[in-house]
């Protein structure tokens, strides 16, 4: 029997911000069906990796391929959840993901059935119509959630869709992700909460200063590590020291670095350094 | 429909949806723009109308000092003005100097004094007052119109005993007939001169301000709130989106524009049905390429500063880079109006900005010259294209994404 075609290919990629090197050389092939873990600390490249896949990045080197489309090519297969959520605050949840499904070239009438489907199974049906100002940070997820699903995407790509949310929240979540999995779908799921990826993900994929330290199933990298649960085989697979984030570096604005010279003849960030 | 056209038009939609959902907005783009003009036109002038129908039935205080003079007396009992008769006070330099009455007007116990002597053939006044009271000023003024007065009695009388004609001794040169039937343009191009004046100035500056506020909500804006990843992850192109927000921007800033205009309009309107002014004659082709102008004007302006606004790194930045670009508007906006149109040199017409109001200032006094048109549209098309080309290479930067955080 054939083996099935992989769902995304990363084959090779790096991904640079000036003379910051983002990724190096990371190779992940995904399936159809699964929940993948991207896992690591703050600034390890999980966000980079993931805006890299859904197109708004173009790597520096290497390829992204959906099926055999190239990633840029293929955006309307995939469904994002930024970190920040995204929403509008002065549209109603449902003008946001209809905006959304609009651009993807959905019907309203199709994209009003899924989101209904989901917020159902969400218990937010009744939220659809109110404005997204209010909402609280559990809320905002749940329908960023339903505005990347609205299309019926291939893939989910969810940043970090637990953070700030409080525990029923956070639980909801990751039932939502479950069932989709169980549903079909593949979902590539950064955390850097290691109890949650064991719990929801399939496979994990430890992201650490840029480059790929382990792929697969939660049991293997334990044994892989010779360690006795995730947590110590992550601390194993990561020992080397962690990176500053790479927005740390960001460059400040012309006027305001001119500005902040101008009248402190030095940068708070310059003295930083010379610590 | 094409499914570029369609995303473009979904962007601008949300755009304007979201934007005109602050009532803040719906304030700076509708209701100011609208009253404006008839508050400025109309209303002021009202106002001031009112004041001064006030002013003139205020009836003032005023003491008079010194010699008496019926002629004057009988001038001045015609104008509202309540008299008490007193002395000068003594020890006085000139009747200019306040000495002991200095608080009396200073504390407003009366409105004004008027001093008066006759020294054998010539009499000599003065009139103190408060500048910076109303009633006070009123009060001076109606003294000295009605001194005036009895001074042209008086110069007149003088001049008659000697067997002199008043008319013929003080206005040997005169104007013959209705100096306003000597102008041979018409009151339509009047009004056309005097709009091409301050219209090309205001579409200038509001077109230029009005687009600031959804340029910098737009784009730094949306940096800042955090909506411009799950923006950007959408299966549209950057330049799709700066054509959206573009669209959106320029949609905005036209209602404003457009709601100044009617307001104008209505404003001009009154003001002819009262024949203060003509209704300026402007033939259909000038009007087109009035439009046509303020069009490419809009394109230019609108994509640079959503240019200028996209390399902010927060709504704080973007401010302070465009705040600047009006001022950068008013100067060449106000020094293109002193330049004279008649036998004007091409040039003018290819420099950016002042080609664009030149061109109004011309349409406005129907003028259609071939070579000033090709000059401006050829040039202001160039510009316009250029500040796109900024817009769209500041929409494709990568740090875009990079520093969302």
């Amino acid at each position: 029997m054939d083996e099935p075609k992989p769902l995304l290919t990363i084959s090779a990629v790096s991904k640079k911000f000036g003379d910051i090197e983002a990724l190096s050389n990371v190779d992940v092939v995904i399936n159809s069906g699964q929940v993948i873990g991207l896992v690591g600390g703050n600034g390890a490249g999980k966000t980079t990796l993931l805006r890299l896949i859904s197109g708004v990045l173009e790597p520096t080197t290497g390829s992204l391929m959906f099926k055999e489309k190239k990633v840029s090519k293929s955006r309307e297969r995939i469904g994002v959840v930024p970190e920040s959520t995204g929403l509008y605050a002065r549209l109603t949840a449902w003008e946001n993901i209809r905006f959304h499904s609009r651009i993807y070239g959905i019907e309203d009438s199709v994209s009003w059935a899924r989101t209904y489907h989901f917020a159902k199974r969400l218990d937010i049906k009744d939220e659809l119509s109110r404005h997204t100002k209010g909402f609280s940070r559990g809320m905002r997820q749940k329908i960023a959630l339903l505005r990347a699903l609205a299309h019926g995407p291939d893939i989910l790509l969810l940043d970090e869709p637990t953070a700030g949310l409080d525990v029923t929240s956070a639980r909801t979540v990751r039932h939502l992700v479950g069932q989709l999995r169980d549903e079909g779908g593949t979902v590539i799921y950064s955390t850097h909460h290691l109890a949650e990826a064991e719990q929801v993900c399939d496979r994990i994929i430890i992201v650490h200063n840029g480059t790929i330290r382990a792929d697969g199933h939660p049991d293997e990298l334990i044994k892989s590590t010779m360690t006795t649960n995730l947590e110590e085989a992550y601390v194993e697979l990561t020992k080397d020291k962690a990176r500053p984030r790479s927005d740390a570096k960001e460059k400040e604005g012309r006027i305001s670095k001119w500005w902040s010279k101008f009248l402190t003849g030095t940068t708070p960030k310059e003295v930083g350094e010379d610590e | 429909m094409n499914n570029g056209r369609n995303i473009v038009l979904q962007i601008a939609k949300k755009e304007v949806l979201e934007f005109v959902r602050d009532w803040r907005t719906i304030l700076a783009i509708i209701i100011i723009p609208l009253l404006l003009f008839p508050v400025l036109f109309i209303a002021f002038p009202l106002l001031l109308q009112s004041e001064a129908d006030e002013l003139d039935s205020l009836a003032v205080n005023v003491s008079w000092q010194g010699d008496y003079n019926s002629e004057l007396n009988d001038i001045l009992n015609q104008s509202e003005i309540n008299f008490v008769f007193e002395d000068i006070p003594s020890g006085i330099d000139n009747l200019s100097t306040p000495s002991t009455d200095l608080e009396r007007v200073r504390n407003q116990d009366i409105d004004a004094i008027l001093r008066l002597t006759n020294d054998s053939n010539q009499w000599e006044f003065a009139v103190l007052y408060l500048s910076t009271s109303e009633s006070s000023n009123e009060a001076r003024n109606r003294i000295l119109d009605s001194i005036n007065e009895w001074e042209s009695q008086v110069v007149n009388g003088t001049l008659i005993k000697a067997g002199l004609d008043p008319n013929e001794t003080l206005d040997p040169i005169k104007w013959d007939g209705d100096w306003e039937y000597a102008d041979t343009a018409t009151k339509g191009e009047q009004a056309g001169l005097a709009l091409s004046l301050f219209i090309p100035l205001v579409i200038a500056i509001w077109t230029a301000s009005s687009a600031i506020q959804p340029s910098i909500d737009m784009t730094a804006g949306e940096r800042e709130r955090g909506t411009l990843e799950a923006l950007l992850s959408l299966p549209a192109s950057r330049l799709q989106l700066l054509v959206g927000k573009w669209t959106a921007v320029a949609f905005i800033t036209s209602i404003g524009v457009g709601l100044q205009i009617a307001g104008l309009l209505f404003a001009i309107t009154y003001l002819a049905s009262n024949s203060i002014i003509g209704v300026p004659e402007i033939s259909v082709l000038a009007i087109m390429l009035m439009f046509t102008a303020v069009l490419i004007f809009a394109i230019m302006i609108v994509a640079f500063e959503l240019a200028l606004a996209m390399k902010a790194q927060s709504v704080k930045e973007a401010g302070t880079l465009l705040g600047p670009v009006v001022i950068m508007i008013i100067f060449p906006a106000l020094f293109t109006q002193v330049i004279n149109l008649d036998g004007i040199e091409s040039f003018w017409f290819a420099i950016p900005l002042v080609n664009i109001l030149l061109a109004m200032r011309e349409l406005l006094l129907d003028r259609v010259i071939t070579e000033h048109v090709i000059i401006w549209l050829i040039s202001s098309i160039a510009y316009a294209t250029l500040a796109a080309l900024y817009a769209a290479k500041q929409f494709k930067r990568e740090d875009l994404v990079a520093s969302i955080s």
